[in-house]
């Protein structure tokens, strides 16, 4: 905040800075540096970069020679918590010295001096000053807190560069740069268009001086640089030039020509200095040559214009004055005022509007603490129709707010996007025109008028005029509000000090207050006219005034009157003249004068007023002292030294006669002698009846006289009042004339609104023509208020259905419920969305319900909606289409984006992996990835990013609880409609099951491998079994090869049922198939079907092996007419049950026990018992060999 | 039968425990040790009946099939680990991944002959039963 306020301290003395003459920077060069020769102009750069300004800066400096004698300083937006690069990366792209700034050190010439992080940059008396740490990110504005010094410190030696960055950063000192006089440079994309963020912002305020690409950036500079030091021959001390005043009315002239506007009474330096610039800017080295481009091309004209005009306004521009004004001016204005009443205040010179908008918030907060409220009206001037336009647009980057609380901010301003908009009360409160303050009649009967420095521009004359067009506007103790170094002057007759500190006055009503007159444009340069008023120019000359009173003494007495007879001045010894009428003192001629001349003088002086020229009565009696002389009396117009023909003064002169010359009627003389007594007494009588006659005759007169005194003074009266009355009018006129102009102001303001409202509405005409989406207004009372085409084309609503109530076509749209919804939506302001099928149409629509507000958010209605979404239902029904094939695929079919992110998850995906998919979308597809293998995914997107599929591959994922799945993927990529890659959808085939397969090949092969070799193992004993009995190898060869096909057989019923169990009988049926005899009567097989275990099928098979060859060798078999029982059962079936075989031979040779236990016996007695877990009994019963096998089943065996 | 006198003379009497659920294989081993002078404990065929045996009788080594009618015969190992007696065992499987800790115990591949028998007892005579 502290920076913020330091610009806006700096602001305030800007006028006074103003004038600092340019020679003055030269004392601000580090003495070091000017001992040099080169010439003592040391230009500071000033660069301002934000996002993408690394770039840029090694595109400048890439550019820019290491010797051009300029400094740099880059000011960028850093992270204030880390250390910047930007030295190290831009020191490869020049040859200067690029270092971070240091507190106190030089911007020395043909060095870069860089912005630290977190830190606040300026720069002072040439030194660049640090401070630390920078304000928070809301309120850091380092590059305009550094602009803002560099103009104030260097003024026009000051250079400004706005590179690539985003928002509004660097407006303000950029605008503080041009002020002063400095170059300005922003960042072009295309065509000259600044490029958006920073350099646009820039722009807009159309102070820019240069909108070009960085890469021609350096050479500006440097034509700059050279341009200025040639013409720095050319100026005076004062940093003018010296060629410039003869050149100034020219160029005065040629502006006015061309734009109608009149600059010859502004300050010759402020012109001289803002043409310079302009000749800077086009590299122009003399005045005439300027005045040939001037007059070549209207477009400069134009520029000059605009840098003749640049006055830096803001917000609350000088705080404290603005803090008065609200304290102390404003309470007194309101408080005057009634409800019905109007505050009217008048800003001349607004240009952007800021100032206008600030007295408007004063205002109205003001008046929002009080019960009556008064309306408020801020005229708002100034002869610059952009800025008008700016100011009537009203709206203002962020960065303009920073002064403004927050609550003010919120209060009175609304975003919109980037900026912000003065509400509407404020907006409305203010009438914005272009109108010049002294070429166009004032506004009048106002309470306040804010002229903020523009009188510093215009020169004492001019000023003057100004002061009286203010007297004349404002109400009588109305205020006068001015800049911090401007006064009244000499016009304290007409303003009184009411805060002199912050220049406020007011109005002084004691002082005659006049209409002012104002010249047409084309003949400005006129005086100002001194009705009522002394010239303050006649300055009375010594000898003049000697001659004068010369004069005076040789002259004839006369008196100088006006048009009223009024007596103006006494010249000479008038005194025998006059003799005062009795009564009230008057200064009347014909009050004064004596009376026996007065009808005289009046009838020459009719005369001289009727024919204008002198009038001479001679020879005129008069009395004095007694005696009676003779006078000649002339009567003239008063010459005007302008030389103007309408005059309203006259002198009377009074010539007297030498008492010699010539006596028309002398005195009687007495002549003693000897003429008749008698003719003498005649003529005494004579004389006497005469002089009686004449006195009668003069009484007559006198009373005449007198009669026609009166009646004239009657005629006088009544002049006066007709004055009055003129005088009357004429003010009326005058006001009529204000008013008018007001008028005019408001009208400009309307037509302008009405020009805006006009493209808007064609606008919004243009929208709904061509927006497909059928949309109806309807007021609150459900009546249609206005509709688009496509509802004319959906619903066949006609133009002569607007007021008709919307109800009368609910059921064109089969929406009978329409009124309760739009009620609905009225009442609780929310939206009503309902899809509605048109059935003659085919098609569906979307309908919304939402509630129309006013700009002022205020509710009016309803707006209905119709989208048709038949496309949609299309779309609606692919996609289902396509989701249930997604939904039904075996594989996983996974969405996500290009980094990774997952997007969508099938059912499949959900039973492959085990996430669901409100687990799996949102995450990383990452968590798929096996922790050991997180970096196969880079590769595959490489190779997606070219627009390539990855084909099937299989590859280990992990599934939820970091279960291992073998999966072939295949990724493709999701292209836009450009071809773009977006997206990525992946596929995954669970692969487990094929692994599981070859788990269990392998097992398989494993197992059998173990029953090969334990089949191997069998065999091996069985071969040594039988060798260790043989008798002889035949013996042996042929028991091994019967045990052999024994097992065998076995086995074969084992791989019939799949290994998992033979059938009792087909191994006994089997090992007794040989000896069978055709009807199958020579053995009985009689028992359940029972499975029985391979390991004991086999041992089973093996036994019955061994009791068949010894029976068909020795036993029952061995003789035809033997009989063999085979005979099983299971007993206590379930827990417990045990299996019981019988094998009886019976019929055979008589048994005798054998005299060696052979394999067979040792077999079933042993082994099988060893082998069944079971019994076996061998009887050699005579009558036929007996075996009774007996073993436990284990539960589950098959029985049946 | 085959083999020096002398090597048969140290086998003389030992008491071996045969566990094999195959009826004709645990003949045949048994067999094979009868003739090399060897006294055959068991042979035991089912689990409870081994480690009975391990548990209990005199025995001077072990040969163990390693699955016993689907069961492992590891538990009869450990009885005999824990007396010190030596054991080897016999498995059809080719390859095959003693479980620990008797990885390092000898495996005797089926089909196995007399002459394998006879070389892992004389291993266990020159190691000395403990």
């Amino acid at each position: 905040m502290t920076s913020r306020k330091k610009i806006a301290v700096r602001k305030k003395n800007t006028p006074l800075q103003r004038a600092r003459p340019a020679a003055s920077s030269a004392r601000k060069v580090p003495p070091s540096a000017a001992n040099t020769d080169v010439p003592t102009r040391r230009l500071v750069v000033g660069i301002g970069a934000s996002a993408g300004g690394l770039e840029a800066f090694q595109t400048f400096f890439a550019n820019m020679p290491s010797n051009s004698g300029l400094a740099f300083v880059l000011v960028q937006h850093l992270d204030p918590h880390h250390k910047t690069m930007l030295a190290e990366l831009l020191s490869r792209h020049t040859k200067m010295t690029v270092s971070e700034a240091q507190d106190g050190t030089f911007a020395a010439p043909n060095t870069v001096s860089i912005i630290p992080p977190d830190a606040t940059l300026t720069i002072q008396d040439g030194r660049l000053r640090v401070s630390t740490p920078a304000p928070d990110r809301l309120t850091r504005r380092p590059i305009d807190s550094f602009l803002c010094s560099l103009a104030e410190d260097q003024g026009d030696n000051a250079v400004c560069i706005i590179l690539s960055g985003g928002g509004s950063d660097g407006t303000i000192g950029l605008r503080a740069v041009k002020e002063q006089g400095g170059l300005t440079l922003a960042q072009s994309q295309v065509d000259d268009r600044a490029l958006a963020g920073m350099p646009s912002s820039a722009a807009s305020t159309g102070l820019v001086d240069y909108v070009v690409p960085v890469e021609t950036m350096p050479a500006k500079l440097i034509e700059y640089q050279r341009h200025l030091l040639e013409v720095d021959a050319q100026k005076d001390p004062d940093g003018l030039r010296q060629d410039g005043p003869t050149h100034l009315k020219e160029i005065c002239v040629s502006l006015r020509n061309q734009l109608g506007h009149d600059f010859s009474e502004y300050k010759e330096a402020t012109l001289i200095r803002r043409i310079q610039r302009r000749m800077q800017v086009l590299h122009v080295d003399t005045m005439p040559a300027y005045i040939a481009i001037l007059k070549k091309d209207s477009h400069e004209a134009e520029l000059l214009f605009r840098d003749l005009l640049i006055g830096v306004t803001h917000f609350f521009r000088d705080p404290l004055a603005f803090e008065a004004l609200e304290t102390t001016i404003i309470p007194q204005i309101v408080k005057s005022k009634g409800a019905d009443d109007t505050i009217r205040v008048w800003v001349a010179g607004c240009a952007t509007g800021e100032e206008a908008y600030s007295i408007a918030i004063l205002l109205h907060e003001a008046v929002a603490k009080r019960l009556v409220k008064p309306k408020i009206i801020v005229f708002a001037t100034d002869i610059d129709d952009r800025a008008i336009a700016i100011a009537r647009a009203g709206r203002y980057q962020t960065s303009s707010l920073d002064d403004f609380t927050h609550e003010r901010q919120a209060r009175w301003f609304v975003q919109d996007g980037e900026h912000y908009c003065p509400i509407k009360v404020i907006r409305e409160s203010c009438i914005f025109s272009v109108h010049s303050v002294f070429k166009d009649p004032p506004f009048s009967k106002l309470d306040l008028i804010s002229c903020r420095n523009l009188l510093i521009y215009l020169d004492a004359a001019l000023q003057d005029r100004i002061f009286r067009v203010f007297h004349y506007a404002l109400r009588p103790s109305g205020y006068l509000f001015l800049g911090f170094s401007e006064g009244i002057g000499r016009r304290g007759n007409l303003f009184a000090a009411a805060d002199k500190k912050h220049r406020i006055f007011r109005r002084r009503d004691d002082a005659p207050s006049s209409f002012p007159h104002f010249s047409s444009p084309g003949s400005i340069s006129q005086k100002p006219s001194t009705t009522g008023e002394q010239s303050p120019r006649s300055v009375e000359d010594d000898i003049a005034a000697r001659v004068d009173a010369l004069v005076e003494k040789y002259s004839p007495p006369h008196i100088v009157v006006d048009k009223s007879h009024e007596v103006v001045r006494f010249f000479g010894r008038t005194g025998k003249y006059l003799e005062p009428s009795s009564g009230p003192a008057s200064l009347k001629l014909f009050s004064v004068l004596k009376k026996s001349l007065r009808p005289i003088v009046r009838a020459a002086l009719q005369e001289v007023v009727a024919k204008g020229h002198r009038v001479l009565r001679e020879n005129i009696p008069i009395e004095t002292d007694g005696s009676t002389e003779l006078l000649n009396v002339s009567v003239e117009t008063l010459p005007d030294p302008a030389g103007e023909s309408e005059s309203s003064l006259y002198v009377v002169v009074f010539h007297d006669h030498e008492p010699t010359a010539s006596i028309v009627n002398p005195t009687p003389t007495l002549v003693p002698g000897r003429v008749g007594k008698a003719k003498m007494r005649d003529a005494e009588a004579e004389l006497r009846a005469t002089k009686q006659h004449l006195q009668l005759a003069i009484d007559e007169a006198e009373h005449a006289s007198e009669e026609l005194k009166s009646a004239n003074e009657e005629y006088q009266s009544v002049n006066e009042e007709l004055q009055s009355t003129n005088e009357e009018l004429e003010t009326s006129k005058e006001e009529m004339q204000s008013i008018n102009e007001e008028l005019q102001t408001v009208n400009a303001e309307l037509n302008s609104k009405n020009d805006l409202m006009n493209r808007l509405n064609a606008d919004l005409k243009n929208l709904l023509e061509s927006t497909q989406i059928a949309t109806i207004f309807l007021g609150d009372d459900l009546h249609i208020r206005s509709f688009t085409p496509a509802m004319g084309v959906i619903f066949n609503i006609r133009d002569s259905d607007r007021g008709r109530p919307i109800t009368d076509l609910a059921n064109l749209m089969g929406y009978e419920t329409i009124a309760v919804d739009v009620q609905n939506v009225l009442r609780t302001l929310s939206v009503v969305e309902r899809e509605i099928q048109l059935a003659e149409h085919g098609a569906t629509y979307i309908m919304r319900i939402r509630p129309y507000r006013t700009i002022d958010k205020i509710l009016d209605g309803v707006v209905i909606t119709f989208i048709d979404i038949a496309d949609r239902k299309r779309g609606e029904q692919i996609h289902a289409r396509m989701a249930a094939i997604v939904e039904s695929s075996q594989d996983a079919i996974v969405g996500h984006s290009l980094d990774g992110v997952i997007s969508s998850w099938n059912a499949a995906a959900e039973l492959i992996f085990g996430y669901t998919a409100a687990e799996a979308i949102g995450k990383s597809i990452s968590i798929l990835i096996p922790a050991d293998r997180s970096d196969d995914v880079p590769g595959f997107l490489e190779k997606l990013k070219r627009g390539e599929r990855v084909e099937h591959f299989e590859i280990r994922r992990v599934g939820k609880g970091n279960v291992p799945i073998d999966v072939s993927l295949s990724i493709s990529p999701v292209k836009n409609e450009k071809g773009e890659m977006i997206a990525a959808s992946t596929i995954a085939r669970d692969v487990t099951e094929r692994a599981l397969a070859e788990a269990h090949r392998k097992l398989l092969m494993a197992e059998l491998d173990h029953r090969v070799k334990n089949s191997l193992m069998t065999v091996q004993s069985i071969a040594k079994l039988t060798l260790r009995r043989a008798g002889s190898l035949e013996e042996f060869a042929a028991s091994f090869e019967s045990r052999l096909m024994a097992l065998s057989r076995t086995h074969n019923l084992l791989i019939e049922s799949k290994w998992e169990g033979a059938v009792l009988r087909s191994i006994v049926a089997g090992e007794l198939a040989p000896y069978q005899s055709a009807d199958g009567a020579r053995c009985t097989i009689l028992g359940v079907t029972v499975r029985l275990a391979p390991g004991r099928a086999l041992a089973i098979g093996m036994a019955l092996h061994e009791l068949a060859t010894n029976a068909a060798k020795y036993g029952a078999l061995s003789d035809p007419q033997g009989h063999v029982s085979v005979a099983w059962e299971i007993r206590d079936r379930g827990e417990g049950s045990r299996f019981t075989m019988n094998w009886i031979e019976s019929g055979g040779p008589p048994v005798s026990p054998p005299k060696r236990r052979g394999f067979g016996s040792h077999l079933i007695m042993r082994g099988l018992a060893y082998d069944l877990q079971g019994e076996a009994r061998l009887d050699f019963d005579p009558a036929g060999v007996r075996c009774t096998i007996e073993f436990p089943l284990e539960p589950g065996v098959e029985v049946t | 039968m085959d083999g020096a006198d002398g090597q048969i003379d140290a086998l003389q009497g030992l008491r071996i425990l045969v566990v094999e659920d195959e009826m004709l294989v645990a003949m045949f081993v048994e067999g094979v040790l009868i003739d090399l002078g060897c006294l055959v404990v068991g042979p035991a065929g089912r689990l409870p009946q081994a480690i009975r045996l391990a548990a209990a009788e005199s025995i001077d080594g072990a040969l163990l099939d390693l699955n016993l009618d689907g069961d492992e015969v590891y538990s009869v190992a450990d009885k005999l680990a824990e007396r010190n007696i030596p054991f080897a065992f016999a498995t059809g499987h080719s390859a095959v991944h003693l479980k620990n800790p008797y990885r390092d115990r000898p495996l005797i591949q089926k089909p196995y002959g007399v002459r394998q028998i006879q070389e892992l007892l004389h291993t266990w005579v020159k190691i000395g039963p403990g």
